[in-house]
Parts: C-alpha cells; sequence; structure tokens
C-alpha cells in the first residue's frame, strides 16, 4: 500500500513522504521536498557583500545560521582578522538563535505528537491561561463548525500521554515557550539588529557596539531562557521519555554523522569550538575535509551534473526529469550517507571527550534513562540532545557576553579581493551548513550552500542509498497506515526545513 | 470596494491569529462583540517563502501568544502549527477552498513560481492551484513579506521560476479580489497587526501602492534619528562607525517603512540603531537587480564610484 504522508505540517516548508506499508510496516519512503527557488543562481554575479543578507533568506527559522556561515565564508575568502569583539557578537547571535530554535521545536513543532491537548477540558486549577484555553476549547467543542479547534483539533489518530497533570503541565509550557522564544530572539537582536533577518552581521564581526547596556540587557533574557530550559524543557523531554520510552529505539538513521563545530572559542579562524566538529563512522572519528562532499542528483530535479564537489557545483532545473521524485540533492561524504542535527553534534564531541559538560550530562542521562550513548540516535535522542545543546549553549552565552569588552572595535576593515574563494561551515540548529563563496573580479562568480536538511531528507544517491531521514523510517512498524503518528514522529526528530534543503 | 462589515470579519480573524490582550479597551471592546462563532476563519498558505514572516509573526509583543490561540483563535490552518497532517491536514484545507467549510479569508506568504508551476506544490496541488482555486471562495486576500507582494529574493534577477506576488498573479489571470500588501522582508509583526486594528475600528485603511498609508507613507530616511547627522554631512566611512550610512549604500532614502520610529523585536533596537545600513527589505525592489548592491564598501575599495 502506498501512502503519501505530505503535506507534512509543524516543520518548515513542503515536505511530502511517499511511503510504502506492508504488514503494518514501512518498507520504503522517499523524501520529497516540494519548493525550489534557485538561490545560487541569483547569487551568481552579485556583489560578494550582498551573500550574507541574500542567502538569511533561504530559512526565516534559521537566517542568523546563514548569516554566520556566509561571513565565515567571505572572512576565508578575504583573509580577515577579525576583532574578539566581532567575533563574540557572532557567537551571542547566533547561540540565541539556538536556544529560540529548540523551544519553538520541542513544543510548538513537536509536543502536539505526544501530548493530549483535550486533557484541559478536565483541568480544574486556577491558573489563568489555562481556564482560558479550557474556555476556548469548550466553546469550540459545543460549536457547530466544520472544524472546531483548529489548528490543535482534528490530529492524528495515536496515543498520546495518558498522566493528566503531565499533559495540562506541558501544555502551559507550550504557551510560555512562545514568550521565551521571542526573547532569545530579542537578546539575538541586540547586536543582530532585528530578528529574523539581521542587518548587522558580516564577514568580520558586527556593526553594534560594544556597550555595557547592551551586555546586561542580553544577560538578563538569555538567564531567563536559561531557567526555562532547566526548570521546565528539560523535565518535559524526560517525560514524554517516560510515557514513550520505546522511541529510544525507533527512528534510528543507518548512515554516520558529521558536525561541523559550534561557536568558536577565539576569534582565530580554524579555532576550537564549544561543540567540536568531525565525522562519526561507527566508533571512529576523522576530521572534515570538504572536498570530499559531493552531491549527487540523479533522484533530484536537476539536469545538472551529478556528482559534484561543492566548489564545482551547477544548478540547471528539470522540474520534468525522468525518475526524479525531489527538488533536495543527495549530499554525500566519502559516498556515505550522514545524519546531521542536534544529536551528530552530541554525539561528535562526545567520541572526543571534548566538552566535558556534554560528556557528563550525556553519562547522566544516559544512566538515568537506561540508554547507551549510541540510542542518541533515535526520535527520543534527537529531541534529548537538543536540551543538552542548550543547556551547553546557555551556559557558554552568559560567559562568553562577559568577554566583550566595551569600547573595543567591533568590525574589521573590509576589503573585496579581485579573486578568491573561501568556506564557511557552521551548525545551524537543525545541523552541519558549508557555505562555498568564489570571487571573480570582485563579484560572486560560484555560491554553493550545503543545508542540514540537504543532508538529512536527501533522497537517494546514484548508488541507491536512501538519505538518513529516510532510513530511518524505514522498517517502522505503524498502527494506521493512513495517519502513520510513528513515521510522522520520526520525521518531526528531525526538525526538517524544506526551504533550506532545496533553497 | 469591500463594506465594512466583510473589513470587521476580515480584521477579526486576523486578530485571532494573534490574540488581543492587550489592545485599547473601546478596540477590545469592538472585538468582544463579534462573538468567536461567528468570527470567519483565516486560512494562512506558504508559498516560495522562508517562513520568516511566520516567525516574525509570532515575535509581536502584544498580544500575546495565549489570546492569539484561544478567545479569537480561527486559524483553521497553518502548516507550521497545525495538529493535523497529511492527506486530513489537506482535507481541511481543501474543504475551505472548495467552499465547503464556511467563508474565510486567505493570508499568503511566499512567492508564486508563474513560469515553474511544480516549484511549489502542497499535497497534489501545485500552490498556483490552490490560488486560483481559493479565488473564487475566499473573502480577501493579505500579501504578506516581500515574497508575497512583489515576488521577493525568489524574483531577485536569475529568477529561474518565474517568481512573482499574489496581486501580479491575480490580475494576469483576470482575477480581482481584494490583496492588501504588507511588505518587508520578514514583515514587522505590528505592520500586519495594527492593519487588522484599524481594519476593525475604522475599516479599510488608507493604502499606498495597496499597502498601509499608516506604516508605510514616509520613508526610512525622513524619520531616521540620523537625518540631522546626514544634514550636517557626518557620514559614517566604514561599517561599525556611528553617524550617517548613506555612504556606505543606506537605503534608507529610497524605502517606505517606519522602522526608525516602530524599532524591532519589542523595541530592542532597529537596523540603522545598530550601525547597519537600511537594505531597503521594505521597498517593492528589494534585492532586484544584481548590480545594485546593499552596500557601497566594495565599489569604494576598488571601483571608482
Ligand atoms: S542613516 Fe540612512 S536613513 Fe538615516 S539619514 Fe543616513 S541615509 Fe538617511
Ligand atoms: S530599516 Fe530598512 S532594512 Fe531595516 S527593517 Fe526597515 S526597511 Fe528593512
Amino acid at each position: 500500500m502506498k501512502i503519501d504522508l505530505g503535506p507534512v505540517t509543524r516543520i518548515e516548508g513542503h515536505l511530502n513522504v511517499k511511503t510504502t506499508i506492508e504488514n503494518q510496516k514501512v518498507v520504503d519512503a522517499r523524501c520529497v521536498g516540494e519548493m525550489f527557488r534557485g538561490f545560487e543562481v541569483i547569487l551568481k554575479g552579485r556583489d560578494p557583500l550582498d551573500a550574507q543578507q541574500i542567502t538569511q533568506r533561504i530559512c526565516g527559522v534559521c537566517p542568523y545560521a546563514h548569516a554566520i556561515a556566509s561571513s565565515y565564508a567571505q572572512e576565508n575568502a578575504y583573509k580577515l582578522e577579525v576583532p574578539a569583539n566581532g567575533r563574540i557578537m557572532h557567537n551571542l547571535i547566533q547561540g540565541a538563535n539556538h536556544l529560540y530554535d529548540y523551544l519553538l521545536h520541542f513544543y510548538q513543532l513537536s509536543a502536539l505528537d505526544f501530548v493530549d491537548v483535550t486533557a484541559i477540558l478536565q483541568y480544574t486549577g486556577k491558573d489563568a491561561d489555562l481556564l482560558k484555553v479550557k474556555g476556548w476549547v469548550q466553546y469550540e467543542l459545543a460549536s457547530k463548525k466544520t472544524f472546531p479547534a483548529a489548528p490543535f483539533l482534528p490530529r492524528l489518530n495515536g496515543d498520546y500521554i495518558k498522566d493528566k497533570d503531565l499533559n495540562i503541565g506541558a501544555l502551559k509550557h507550550y504557551i510560555e515557550a512562545m514568550e521565551l522564544q521571542k526573547k532569545a530572539n530579542r537578546a539575538a537582536a541586540i547586536f543582530g539588529g532585528k530578528f529574523p533577518h539581521s542587518t548587522a552581521i558580516f564577514p568580520g564581526g558586527c556593526t553594534q557596539e560594544a556597550r555595557l547596556d547592551h551586555i546586561i540587557n542580553y544577560q538578563s533574557l538569555i538567564g531567563e531562557v536559561r531557567e526555562f530550559i532547566h526548570n521546565k524543557y528539560l523535565p518535559d523531554i524526560l517525560a514524554v521519555a517516560e510515557g514513550f520510552p520505546e522511541y529510544w529505539h525507533i527512528g534510528a538513521s543507518k548512515g554516520g554523522f558529521i558536525s561541523y563545530g559550534l561557536l568558536p572559542m577565539s576569534s582565530e579562524r580554524d579555532s576550537q569550538r564549544l561543540l567540536t566538529g568531525g565525522i562519526l563512522q561507527g566508533d571512529s572519528i576523522s576530521p572534515i575535509d570538504f572536498g570530499s562532499i559531493t552531491q549527487d542528483v540523479g533522484y533530484a530535479r536537476y539536469s545538472s551534473p551529478s556528482g559534484l564537489k561543492v566548489s564545482d557545483s551547477t544548478l540547471t532545473p528539470a522540474p520534468h526529469k525522468e525518475g526524479a521524485y525531489t527538488w533536495t540533492k543527495a549530499p554525500r561524504y566519502d559516498g556515505n550517507v550522514m545524519e546531521v542535527g542536534p544529536a551528530a553534534r552530541v554525539l561528535v564531541d562526545y567520541h572526543q571527550g571534548h566538552n566535558q559538560q556534554v560528556k557528563s550530562l550525556v553519562n547522566s542521562f544516559a544512566t538515568k534513562v537506561g540508554i547507551e550513548a549510541a540510542d542518541l540516535n533515535s526520535v527520543l535522542g534527537r529531541h534529548l540532545s537538543r536540551a543538552i545543546n542548550a543547556v551547553v549553549i546557555a551556559d557558554f552565552l552568559l560567559a562568553e557576553s562577559d568577554r566583550l569588552t566595551p569600547g573595543e572595535r567591533t568590525m574589521a576593515d573590509l576589503s573585496i579581493p579581485k579573486e578568491a574563494e573561501g568556506y564557511g561551515a557552521t551548525e545551524a540548529s537543525r545541523g552541519a551548513l558549508l557555505h562555498y563563496i568564489r570571487i571573480k573580479d570582485y563579484k560572486i562568480d560560484n555560491y554553493e550552500c550545503v543545508v542540514p536538511t540537504t543532508w538529512n531528507a536527501s533522497p537517494r544517491d546514484d548508488r541507491g542509498q536512501p538519505g538518513a531521514m529516510e532510513s530511518a523510517l524505514i522498517g517502522t512498524k505503524i498502527s494506521d497506515p493512513e495517519d502513520q503518528i510513528e513515521s510522522v514522529r520520526i520525521i518531526h526528530s528531525f526538525d526538517p526545513c524544506i526551504a533550506c534543503s532545496v533553497h | 470596494m469591500v463594506d465594512r462589515r466583510t473589513f470587521l470579519k476580515l480584521a477579526a480573524s486576523l486578530c485571532t491569529t494573534f490574540g488581543v490582550g492587550s489592545l485599547p479597551a473601546p478596540v477590545l471592546a469592538a472585538l468582544k462583540k463579534i462573538t468567536p462563532g461567528a468570527v470567519p476563519k483565516l486560512i494562512y498558505l506558504q508559498g516560495m517563502s522562508c517562513t520568516g514572516c511566520s516567525i516574525s509573526l509570532l515575535q509581536a509583543d502584544s498580544p500575546s501568544p495565549l489570546s492569539l490561540i484561544t478567545d479569537y483563535s480561527q486559524l483553521a490552518f497553518h502548516a507550521d502549527l497545525s495538529a493535523i497532517s497529511g492527506k486530513k491536514a489537506l482535507n481541511l484545507l481543501e474543504k475551505y477552498i472548495n467552499g465547503d467549510a464556511g467563508e474565510y479569508f486567505l493570508a499568503v506568504e511566499g512567492a508564486i513560481p508563474e513560469k515553474m508551476p511544480e516549484a511549489c506544490v502542497i499535497g497534489n496541488k501545485t500552490f498556483a492551484e490552490h490560488l486560483e482555486a481559493a479565488a473564487k471562495t475566499m473573502s480577501g486576500a493579505i500579501a504578506i513579506g516581500a515574497c508575497a507582494c512583489d515576488g521577493g529574493i525568489p524574483a531577485a534577477e536569475g529568477n529561474l521560476t518565474g517568481a512573482i506576488g499574489l496581486k501580479d498573479f491575480y490580475e494576469k489571470r483576470g482575477i480581482n479580489k481584494l490583496v492588501i500588501n504588507i511588505r518587508g522582508c520578514s514583515v514587522h509583526p505590528d505592520w500586519v497587526w495594527h492593519t487588522i486594528i484599524h481594519l476593525v475600528k475604522i475599516g479599510v485603511p488608507e493604502l499606498i501602492n495597496d499597502a498601509p498609508a499608516l506604516f508605510f507613507s514616509r520613508k526610512v530616511h525622513e524619520l531616521c534619528p540620523r537625518y540631522h547627522d546626514f544634514q550636517q554631512e557626518i557620514f559614517a566611512k566604514k561599517l561599525g562607525e556611528k553617524g550617517c550610512l548613506f555612504k556606505l549604500g543606506c537605503l534608507g532614502p529610497d524605502t517606505h517603512a517606519d522602522c526608525p520610529t516602530r524599532w524591532w523585536n519589542g523595541g530592542q533596537t532597529w537596523c540603522i540603531d545598530s550601525n547597519a545600513p537600511c537594505i531597503g527589505c521594505a521597498s517593492p525592489t528589494f534585492a532586484r537587480k544584481k548590480d545594485f548592491p546593499f552596500y557601497r564598501i566594495s565599489e569604494q575599495g576598488h571601483q571608482p564610484v
């Protein structure tokens, strides 16, 4: 039986997943990215300094990650010395953006896969927010509407959390998270100029001044977010895990992991990062070589050649190409399938014993819930990894903001070379993000972005290997072939972003 | 022209999207008269967008997100929030679009790939087909952000898909429906929200270029606190300096928007306050031409100006 899961909601953008079901099991899955804009062609021939602006519009959920990746790529190309304040501001902006994204993902995008919204009808407490919601749901359900209580109902068929208090607590935090994500974004905007789509980020730093009032303001906002992460976000994930322990073993991808590393600890290029990067295959870690990344288009709607290296990329759309089923290319590392994202960040760092906080968090949670580190390759593992990222990043941001030196410069002097090229690699909240720029005659000659969801939602490569998310779906047992809440939980655990993946 | 009643409904439907918790009392009172059951529904569709406008709408400082999802919520569909997914979500969407689920207003974020319809698909239909069908049943539409208004970055030079904005798309098909344009890449949440309040209290707001004059009648340059620097010729010479940013390429003189008086992210800051030149994101020609860069730094460094 063939079932299309699209349009998949509570993600960014236009995703379909074509599944084949036999004996209540997913025997095939194909990820279909259904929106294409052609950014690389739009960038070609433009002024190089337009790039960190244009590429932010690839994704309005994680625009800052694109601005940073583009800035790194240009810094490499221009051989810039970045002042310490400039690098710190980049970090403060990008880190805060991660925090907002994790909260939005868990509460607004994922919680309704597990939490029973209708539990609100049994609420007997006095919380004004919850009473309001209760009244609204009661009114809606009593009305004669075609779809009462939308967008929260109707929902997918499935088993939801049974404990009334857990459900109600999570709904309260759903509401609070909507306020908290704004605070994280406000903090980022202090240095970024505005959110979404920062105007103040440049290669070489930020245009904003380093001022004490900015620092204090930032710390106060991030402090509030940090408290929520510890007191609500983490406990909520553990509560979901208690209700659905089988999801520690559902949704494992079948390839390796890449993380480029997140948040450089000093202004030098290639400096150590808070979370360190690398390639993890089985138990072995190796350093990253951008030259080993190629992108296949055998199953993607392009007539440009398949298997090109990042620096040689070209883009010719072919919407009616025979055999192609998606707009997403298939990136591979030395021909291998890779998962990117929060679990990759944690696992790649953990296996190198780099960040001691990551190590102790993984070990203590693993003991608490009875899993191995390797089980982070799962639905719950990805959720927990986001929270581990959040804890580590929030602590770092509070310390990092203290390192800003008021009054010192925040921007390098810019001078665009006639010819140059550079790679910029960072971690968006959804995973490994690579930008490549080549400049000729002061203009962009080639620009290529290999984006997290391009890896995760990739189609078959030319050898027929399914992408990370496809491989995580294949083999999943499902209860209702039409709704497939189990598959939807797996998809959501990757937090796919189709605007990013295709761009 | 749409009558006031229709506009009230449009307004109310959008109020529901963002809540009404902190409106002035008279506005609140006017809204309260609309019983939740009578409030029309809002269908929010995304085309070739980055979701930045939806994310920006979630940054609205007041009203609160709680009001958004309770009292007045009639947001029947938004791909980022809807619990239902897949075929059943499509079924809900199509019931509205076919006119079988009552009245609704359409909010559109993102451009339309006019020349390559396969470049944007929702379920079993292209985005363009959904929009054509919706034109027959919707009460009106709001184009949210640069892409939905004028094509935005997808329509910048090099445009492979024939990306255009909603009004243009409907005009090309001879469809004459009210489309209010709220520009910005992304929109400021207030621009969308307060347009609705105006609709509720007074009716059709004054429009310039189909955009509410309240926010878009004056140029960033005219309202800019550095206009004095401009007149005194106190110019920033490099990025990160204070002073008027004109010589770095600031597009404030070409852009109609009230950012200098409104500020962004709950009044935290805005572009020029953080010494970042305005890149004209609220202009209909935002980013359109390859040889019209955002900044003039490269020119200064290497090319005779
Ligand atoms: S900074 Fe820009 S908007 Fe402000 S006065 Fe100068 S040119 Fe005009
Ligand atoms: S100041 Fe200019 S670039 Fe900044 S948000 Fe306003 S219109 Fe957009």
